[in-house]
């Protein structure tokens, strides 16, 4: 590696080294109680797949670089040089881990892997060594953004041309079934680019009388699992400036763990509030806006906690208020919640298709679920959704994948 | 009666020994010592005097340096809290610190041990204020430090558990070599440690060097006197009591600059995920 190239690379190390990476990088005992919490070491128990594994790549670059220990007695702490051998060690660190933050849940002093990761993930589009597969769909993604007055016109076109699969779940609404970026609507929905994401939804909030508007955006945002935390900003800002101009109260983004996560707590602050769907779902059931029939559901139902929706965004008791209203046969997954195991798709890994490593890092989710003896296992996250799907098809679990939207808008008392 | 004389006689022959060891010891501290004997003197005293202020100094500055260095940094760029979300933020950021519910659900074993070593490092440092002229937790004529020794082994059981659990995998797979050198310097401190406050009881005259005569070190430390602590400090214990200084001195210099900094971190960051 050139001299220029390590200089260049200290620089955004330096960069991301504001008080909580400084706290994490320097607090940790490797006391080893993280170990255990990783699906990927809990289902392939190799230390570089632990939490604490993953973060001594970092902390060692950062020992060399910016420590004194690193300078005088660099084998007391066997730091890593910023080469091509390490920024092998730091793409692996950070290709396994899916950002779930589980670990947290189980270290004494609550670091964030995630966080350091992020360092890894800037150290390797620095080196021009990120998954260039990420960076082309947030590229595109930005791209959209900036042409969206030519797209708009047939984007508007198409989502008309739902109308009638929407007006299948709920026929009583008026015309148009949808409204795109309409000026004084309550609540902008965000959605991804799948009719899947607008079609429930849209008839949910239809029946719930909502005054809701559909934004020209996607919500999913490419540039987070990349570590990009500029072009994050820029896909997350014109979802803000649209909510602005059109001075909706909610933004309401789509089933995306990231992209909720993302807008509600990563960028910011906004003038007005962000939800996740299902939180508005819960509120609709709570204001007796929608109900939902009991006996839609054949066979036991269980529930995947979303790691960025439930422990890293604090939408926990929501989903299983609405699943209350869905059927009296629920059973939770063990662990949930909070210390729910993340699904393995996580970070861009679904994205970046890594089929093989996903089912292998994956083996504890799949006996999560096989454990659970449901029938139907419903998730509020398409990252999740899609993993779930492969996991159960990969380990013949035979359990029926749903969205929680879907289930809802299928149930919805006409 | 008969206990009673049992008793005198008991009394006048520790008096007796008490005698013998000091009159050995003022034999031994007028004794003048010349060529490798006058070497191994001097650097006894700069360990024990000059550079027992050194690393405590450098301790304070170290620290001081490095929550500069924290509080100088920009903050993070957003919030970093796990749901769901205490009710009282700083509360329980102090419950993860000082309780570790985290460790107790996963490792419970460790956890005892982990508490064990924590709270007797906390009496460890109260045992050894205790000394100081002027601060009185245990009656003055105590010759027994603060535990009677218990404290010492308290703190040196969990560390040999801790070393043990640390040679095996997984811990041994993300184990860096300070951890182990970290370890040792601790585990031989409170060893040494374990000779000054209940192994230098053992001797058929009972303690070589009292709670009293560390006292007199400590005030001689406290008042800046600069004397020779191996005039108040007798008996040929006293090497053990250099090596156990020297270790404490290593100890607060390595500190601020080692991962033993969480001592002063724990409950920052634990806010983290908690604010």
């Amino acid at each position: 590696m050139e001299a220029a190239t390590t200089q260049k690379l200290e620089q955004l190390f330096q960069a991301r080294l504001h008080s909580a990476m400084r706290l994490y990088l320097d607090s940790c005992a490797r006391c080893g109680v993280c170990v255990e919490a990783c699906h990927a070491y809990a289902s392939m128990p190799q230390a570089r797949y632990t939490a604490v594994g993953r973060a001594e790549v970092i902390r060692r670059i950062f020992k060399k670089y910016f420590k004194l220990e690193g300078k005088i007695a660099p084998w007391l702490g066997e730091v890593l040089p910023m080469d091509d051998a390490t920024m092998d060690l730091v793409s692996d660190a950070a290709w396994s881990c899916t950002g779930c933050r589980r670990c947290m849940t189980f270290c004494p002093f609550g670091i964030d892997t995630q966080l350091i990761m992020s360092i890894a993930k800037g150290l390797l589009i620095g080196a021009d060594k990120e998954p260039k597969l990420l960076t082309m769909l947030s590229d595109m993604s930005v791209a959209k953004g900036e042409g969206i007055e030519e797209t708009r016109p047939a984007f508007t076109q198409a989502i008309q041309d739902l109308s009638a699969e929407i007006r299948a779940l709920w026929p009583y609404a008026g015309d148009p079934v949808v409204t795109v970026e309409a000026e004084g609507a309550d609540v902008l929905y965000v959605a991804l680019a799948g009719k899947h994401s607008i079609i429930p939804a849209a008839a949910i909030m239809n029946a719930a009388g909502e005054r809701w508007t559909l934004s020209v955006y996607e919500a999913v945002n490419f540039a987070a699992f990349l570590g990009d935390s500029k072009k994050m900003q820029v896909i997350a800002r014109r979802i803000h400036d649209e909510a602005v101009r059109l001075k909706v109260k909610e933004v309401a983004i789509v089933e995306c763990g990231t992209a909720f996560r993302v807008m509600k707590y990563m960028t910011g602050p906004h003038p007005f509030k962000v939800v996740a769907f299902v939180e508005l779902i819960s509120r609709y059931l709570r204001e007796g806006r929608i109900r939902l029939r009991k006996d839609s559901l054949k066979g036991t139902l269980t529930y995947h906690d979303p790691c960025q929706i439930a422990r890293n965004g604090g939408v926990i008791e929501e989903p299983r208020h609405v699943i209350g209203h869905l059927t009296a046969d629920f059973v939770e997954l063990r662990p949930n919640r909070a210390e729910n195991w993340c699904c393995g798709g996580g970070g861009g890994l679904v994205a970046l298709g890594e089929q093989d490593f996903r089912m292998k890092s994956s083996k504890v989710k799949a006996e999560q679920m096989k454990a659970s003896q449901a029938a139907i296992i419903t998730t509020a996250c398409e990252n999740c959704h899609s993993q779930l799907t492969d996991l159960n098809q990969h380990y013949g679990l035979g359990m029926k994948v749903e969205f929680l939207s879907k289930l809802v808008a299928d149930a919805l008392v006409k | 009666m008969a206990a009673q004389a049992g008793a005198d006689v008991v009394t006048a022959a520790s008096a007796a020994a008490g005698a013998a060891v000091a009159d050995a010891t003022s034999a031994a501290s007028q004794v003048v010592h010349t060529g490798f004997a006058l070497v191994v003197d001097r650097i006894d005293y700069i360990i024990m005097v000059p550079l027992v202020y050194v690393s405590i100094l450098a301790l304070l500055a170290g620290i001081i340096w490095r929550i500069a260095v924290i509080m100088r940094s920009p903050p993070p760029p957003y919030p970093l809290r796990l749901y769901p979300a205490a009710r009282r933020p700083g509360l329980a950021a102090l419950g993860d610190t000082f309780a570790m519910p985290q460790v107790r659900k996963h490792k419970p074993l460790f956890w005892v041990f982990l508490m064990i070593y924590h709270v007797a490092f906390v009496l460890l440092i109260l045992g050894h204020l205790d000394i100081l002229p002027h601060v009185s937790l245990l009656p003055p004529d105590s010759r027994h430090m603060l535990g009677a020794g218990g404290v010492g082994i308290a703190v040196t059981l969990p560390l040999i558990y801790f070393l043990m659990r640390r040679l095996r995998s997984p811990q041994r797979d993300i184990s860096v070599f300070s951890d182990y050198l970290l370890l040792l310097l601790l585990l031989f401190l409170f060893l040494f440690g374990d000779m000054m406050s209940w192994g230098n009881s053992w001797s058929p005259h009972g303690f070589v060097m009292s709670k009293q005569d560390f006292a007199k070190y400590f005030d001689d430390l406290a008042r800046f006197t600069f004397a020779d602590p191996r005039a108040v400090l007798p008996g040929s214990h006293y090497h053990f009591a250099v090596i156990h200084v020297l270790l404490a001195e290593v100890f607060f210099i390595v500190l601020p600059f080692s991962k033993i900094i969480h001592t002063f971190f724990s409950v920052p960051v634990n806010m983290l995920r908690r604010r």
